[in-house]
C-alpha cells in the first residue's frame, strides 16, 4: 500500500467520523438559534400585545398566522414573565400537520388586571433542517473524497518529491563506485533528517568498504614479497645436500606455500576485477582463445584419457579483455578436467550467443549455484582452493554475462550467455525505464 | 651474463643472487633507484632483474633512465604488484618480461635465459644439450638427429629442464611454468609426472641418455653428470 493511500484512507476515516458528530452540532445549535429566535419574536409580541391593552386598543387577533390570546387571570403574576412551550401539532385537526409550533406565554399587570397573553409561531421543524444537512453533508463528503482522491497523487508525488529522489539514488548508489551519495536539499524536516541520516551512513559505508579494500589488497600485495622469500629460500634448500626425510619436509612446506601463493593471487585478481582494472571497450576474438585454450589442455585430456568434442564456430567476437579470456576459459575447462571421471568426457561449444562447456563427472552434492561462492568447493576434490569459480563469475558479472550452472543427464553443464549487441543495450534502457516508473509512485 | 638485481629486499635480493651464481652469473645487487643508476652508468650489464616497489620511487624510472641514457640491457621486470597497468607500462617503457612475485627461481632463470636469447643470439635459435638439440622457433626436438613427436608441452618442459640443469625442480615450479598462475590446476601432480615420464620415454626411444631423474620425494632433476 502506497504512503499516499494510507494518509487518504486516514483522511477519509477522520472525516467520517467527524461529519456525523458534526452535523448532530449543526442541527443542535441550528435547532436552538431558530427557537431562540422564535421565541424572542414572540416575546416581542407579547409586550406589543400588552402595550396596546395598556393603551386600551383591542390587539389583533393574529401576528404571523398565530393567534394570540389574551386572559385574565386572578392571582399573582408568577415570577417568570414568560412561559414558552413547544409542541409539535400533529395532534391538531384543523392543521393535520406536524408542524413544530413554539408558544409563549407572558404575564402582564395592565391598569390593576393581570393577563395571560400567549402568542405562537410554527418554526422549521427538526426533520427538515436534518433533511437540509443531510443533503449538503452528502455534496460535501462526495466533493471532498472526489478531491482528496484526485489531488492527493499530484499532491503526493509534490510533497514527497524528495523522499523519491532520496530513494532513486539510493537505488543508484554502488558502494563499489566509490563515489559519496549526494542528495538534493528540502526543506522538509523530516526529509531532511531522512536525507543527512543516509548521507551519513552510505559515507561510513563507503569509507569502511575503502579501507577494509585497501587492507586486504596491501595485505596480499605484502604477502607476495614474503612468499617470494619463502618460496625462493625453500627452493636453495632443496638444492642442498639433504635426506629423504627432510625432502618430505621441505615438499609439505613447498606445497602450503604453493597452495598460499595461488590463495592470495586469486582474491589479488578478484579484487582487481572488483576495481574494474579489467574495462574494456574492445572485442577479442573468443573462437581463437577457446580453441587455443582447448590445445593447451589437450595434453591434460589425453592424460586423463577423456574424450574431447568440440564444436567452435569461427568469428566469434566478444568485448572481453584479453587476459580475462583466458582466465575464464582456462578455469572452466581445468574444471572440467579436474570434475571429471576416468574415460569421461568434454564438450565445448562457442556460439555467437553462448558458450557451453559440459563434462560428465559425479554428481554434485550440494545446489549448483552455492559453487560460485568463494572457498566453496565440492568434497570430491581436496586439490582445488575452490576459488576458480567464482573468478568465472565475477568475471562475468562485469562483462554483463548471464553465466548458469546446473547438473543434467549425467552432465555437469556451464553456460556463458553473452549480451547480444544492440538488444542488450535496449533491454537495458527498458529496465532503467521500468525502475523509473517502479519509483515514480 | 652480467646481471645487475635491483631489489630492496635483502633476503630475496640473496636467494637470487645465489642461485645465480650457482648458475656461473655475475651478479650484482642494488638495493635503491639512485645506486642503480650508479652502477648502470659505470657497468655494462646483460640484463637488469628490477623491482618495481623500491623505497626511493617506482622501478619504472629506471626503464626511461635507461632509455634516456641507450643502456642496451635486457630488462625483467620482477613485481609483487601484480597490477596490469604496470604490465602494460613496464613493456611498453622497453622491458622485456614481466614476473610476479612470488615466483619459483627456476622460472626466473628461464625467463632470464629467454630474453637473454632473444637479444644476443639473434637468429640463432637453437639449444643443443649433448646429443638433444632443441629449435625455440619451430618447437622442434632432436635426439640423436632423430626428431621426436612432441608435445608443445612435453617441449616447454624438456627446454625447462635442459635451462635449469642440475637443478632440483619441484613438481608446483612445473607446473607453474606449463599452465600459469591462474589455473586452480596446479596442485594436479599427476600431470606433470605423466608429462615427465612421456618426456623420458620419447628419449630413450631415440637412443638418447635418460637424464632426467627423480630427486627424492622433491621433484626431478636433469642430470648431466649420467652417461
Amino acid at each position: 500500500m502506497k504512503l499516499v493511500d494510507k494518509f487518504t484512507l486516514w483522511f477519509l476515516g477522520v472525516t467520517l467520523i467527524i461529519i456525523p458528530i458534526n452535523s448532530v452540532i449543526t442541527y443542535q445549535s441550528i435547532k436552538r438559534e431558530i427557537d431562540k429566535s422564535a421565541i424572542e419574536r414572540l416575546k416581542h409580541v407579547n409586550v406589543r400585545v400588552a402595550a396596546q391593552l395598556e393603551k386600551g386598543e383591542v390587539p389583533g387577533e393574529y401576528t404571523q398566522g398565530c393567534r394570540i390570546k389574551v386572559e385574565s387571570r386572578l392571582g399573582p403574576t408568577p415570577e417568570d414573565q414568560y412561559e414558552i412551550t413547544e409542541r409539535d401539532v400533529t395532534h391538531d385537526p384543523e392543521l393535520r400537520d406536524n408542524d413544530r409550533k413554539i408558544t409563549v406565554a407572558s404575564y402582564h399587570t395592565i391598569n390593576g388586571k393581570h393577563y395571560r397573553i400567549t402568542s405562537g409561531d410554527y418554526v422549521s421543524r427538526s426533520e427538515q433542517i436534518l433533511a437540509g444537512l443531510r443533503t449538503s453533508i452528502m455534496w460535501k463528503l462526495i466533493i471532498l473524497i472526489g478531491l482528496v482522491v484526485l489531488t492527493a497523487r499530484l499532491a503526493s508525488r509534490i510533497v514527497l518529491a524528495p523522499f523519491y529522489g532520496t530513494l532513486k539514488k539510493l537505488q543508484r548508489f554502488s558502494i563499489k563506485s566509490k563515489k559519496k551519495l549526494t542528495l538534493p536539499p528540502t526543506r522538509v524536516k523530516e526529509f531532511k533528517e531522512l536525507n543527512s541520516f543516509v548521507e551519513k551512513m552510505t559515507d561510513k559505508a563507503v569509507d569502511d568498504y575503502l579501507s577494509l579494500k585497501e587492507f586486504s589488497e596491501n595485505a596480499s600485495h605484502e604477502l607476495q614479497t614474503p612468499l617470494a622469500i619463502i618460496r625462493s629460500k625453500l627452493e636453495l634448500l632443496s638444492e642442498s645436500d639433504i635426506q629423504g626425510g627432510q625432502a618430505a619436509l621441505i615438499t609439505d612446506m613447498q606445497n602450503a606455500v604453493d597452495k598460499l601463493t595461488r590463495i592470495n593471487r586469486s582474491l589479488i585478481l578478484l579484487s582487481r576485477l572488483e576495481n574494474n582494472e579489467y574495462e574494456t571497450e574492445q572485442e577479442v576474438s573468443l573462437s581463437r582463445y577457446a580453441q587455443e585454450a582447448v590445445n593447451a589442455f589437450g595434453d591434460l585430456i589425453a592424460l586423463k584419457s577423456l574424450r574431447l568434442e568440440c564444436n567452435i564456430d569461427p568469428d566469434v567476437d566478444v568485448k572481453l579483455h584479453a587476459s580475462l579470456a583466458d582466465i575464464l576459459l582456462n578455469n572452466l575447462i581445468s574444471n572440467a578436467i579436474r570434475h571429471n571421471i576416468p574415460q569421461g568426457s568434454i564438450e565445448v561449444s562457442l556460439n555467437r550467443r553462448c558458450l557451453v562447456i559440459k563434462n560428465t563427472g559425479r554428481p554434485p552434492e550440494g545446489p549448483t549455484e552455492d559453487m560460485f561462492q568463494r572457498f566453496k568447493k565440492g568434497s570430491q576434490c581436496n586439490n582445488s582452493i575452490g576459488i576458480g569459480l567464482s573468478i568465472v563469475k565475477q568475471i562475468c558479472d562485469i562483462n554483463s554475462f548471464q553465466i548458469r550452472y546446473h547438473y543434467a543427464s549425467e552432465r555437469h553443464i556451464v553456460e556463458v550467455a553473452f549480451p547480444v549487441g544492440a538488444a542488450s543495450s535496449k533491454l537495458l534502457q527498458n529496465d532503467e525505464r521500468y525502475l523509473h516508473e517502479k519509483i515514480q509512485l | 651474463m652480467k646481471v645487475l638485481l635491483i631489489e630492496d629486499n635483502l633476503e630475496l635480493a640473496s636467494s637470487i643472487s645465489e642461485f645465480l651464481a650457482r648458475e656461473g652469473y655475475i651478479c650484482e645487487v642494488s638495493y635503491n633507484i639512485r645506486d642503480a643508476q650508479d652502477k648502470l652508468i659505470s657497468f655494462q650489464y646483460d640484463c637488469v632483474l628490477l623491482d618495481i616497489m623500491l623505497p626511493d620511487g617506482n622501478g619504472l624510472q629506471i626503464l626511461s633512465f635507461m632509455r634516456q641514457e641507450r643502456i642496451q640491457s635486457s630488462i625483467l621486470i620482477l613485481s609483487a604488484k601484480n597490477s596490469l597497468d604496470d604490465k602494460v607500462a613496464g613493456l611498453e617503457e622497453g622491458a622485456d618480461d614481466y614476473l610476479t612475485k612470488p615466483f619459483h627461481l627456476p622460472e626466473l632463470h628461464a625467463r632470464l635465459r629467454a630474453i637473454y636469447r632473444r637479444k644476443k643470439l639473434n637468429g640463432s635459435n637453437m639449444i643443443t644439450f649433448n646429443e638433444i638439440s632443441l629449435n625455440i622457433d619451430t618447437l622442434e626436438a632432436h635426439v640423436n638427429g632423430t626428431l621426436l613427436d612432441m608435445t608443445r608441452k612435453e617441449f616447454d618442459l624438456l627446454l625447462y629442464f635442459i635451462v635449469n640443469k642440475n637443478r632440483v625442480l619441484s613438481r608446483q615450479s612445473i607446473a607453474a611454468h606449463l599452465w600459469g598462475d591462474y589455473t586452480d590446476n596446479l596442485a594436479n601432480f599427476d600431470f606433470v609426472y605423466q608429462h615427465v615420464k612421456n618426456i623420458r620415454k620419447k628419449i630413450s626411444a631415440a637412443k638418447g641418455t635418460d637424464y632426467i631423474g627423480t630427486v627424492y620425494g622433491l621433484g626431478y632433476k636433469f642430470n648431466t653428470s649420467k652417461q
